[in-house]
């Protein structure tokens, strides 16, 4: 069992996150902290990939901003996709060389976790070859995008809980056009987002053979004040 | 081996991946590095991932541009080792 810390940011701004990724990241590669899974739920942003284009955005910039969608460009791969409340973000800051250094096998372990919480719910996930994510039929629940640098990821996955489906209207997500779809189109139960938050950990606690600790991340948040 | 080490950058193995893209350098030719220091993007399965420097030394060729495709073990620079 390999210790991880868990951080339950809840709903907070893409920027702030993503600056303590940055903070965490650099940490993680200088030893002075172990392994790391961040847990987030973002205000509406449109993030674009290292080969991403703003092309995928199919609406004017003042129609973006009137449903208050902010853009950012990020050091992640993959193209454009959407951030938005009920979606569960999670981002593992973790050093791959722990993990066989295997890049392929890193993203088909974060799908598996997310087939699987899918699974729990009595719904059928599957992988689409040469299209990273997870998919129902031919609609995404749940989107991937890694970054990894001296071997330590940032970034990570993203799984419609309940999502503002006009929002991802608004983009060629991946630089597709595909369509979206959230869990909660697909069950009656309720949905809230801590226990999905539980049944992620749960999977990926499986999977990795993590041996989760939870800690206060106001503690880390507070280092970005400093 | 170690000759081909000194004298070439290569594409570190990534695991199972088929090939990488690369993104973009971020060292140029006759800029000289430190070992640990960030020399390429790659991009592959999602991911981009940073291929740093094994040692110090200096880039006199770039030889994988930009949108071009690696894989593993590929030459992608050539190099002027300053051990």
């Amino acid at each position: 069992m390999k210790r991880v810390i868990h951080l339950e940011l809840g709903h907070t701004d893409y920027a702030r996150a993503h600056a303590l990724q940055h903070e965490l990241h650099r940490m993680r590669c200088q030893g002075e902290i172990g392994n790391v899974v961040i847990t987030v739920e973002h205000n509406p942003v449109f993030t674009i990939g290292r080969r991403g284009s703003r092309a995928n955005i199919l609406v004017s910039e003042d129609e973006r901003k009137r449903a208050g969608i902010t853009v950012y460009e990020i050091e992640r791969g993959g193209d454009i996709t959407y951030h938005g409340p009920g979606q569960l973000v999670c981002y593992p800051i973790i050093d791959l060389r722990d993990y066989g250094r295997d890049i392929k096998w890193y993203i088909a372990t974060l799908e598996q976790a997310m087939i699987d919480l899918c699974a729990d719910y009595g719904v059928e996930a599957t992988r689409r070859a040469q299209y990273p994510g997870v998919w129902i039929g031919n609609r995404k629940i749940a989107s991937i995008g890694v970054s990894v640098r001296h071997w330590v990821t940032m970034h990570g996955l993203a799984f419609n809980v309940d999502v503002n489906e006009q929002h991802f209207a608004m983009i060629n997500p991946c630089g597709l056009p595909i369509e979206m779809i959230s869990l909660a189109d697909l069950v009656s139960d309720d949905l809230p987002m801590g226990r999905v938050t539980e049944g992620l950990l749960k999977h990926m606690k499986s999977i990795f053979s993590w041996d989760i600790v939870d800690r206060e991340a106001s503690k880390y948040l507070r280092r970005l004040d400093d | 081996m170690s000759e081909e080490n000194d004298k070439y950058l290569h594409l570190p193995d990534l695991g199972e991946v088929d090939e990488v893209t690369i993104v973009e350098w971020l060292k140029g030719e006759g800029e000289s590095f430190a070992v640990g220091d960030d020399l390429v993007e790659v991009e592959t399965e999602k991911t981009t991932f940073i291929v740093d420097a094994p040692a110090a030394g200096r880039i006199e060729r770039i030889l994988r541009r930009a949108g071009e495709k690696a894989c593993t073990g590929d030459r992608l620079a050539e190099l002027t080792s300053q051990l």
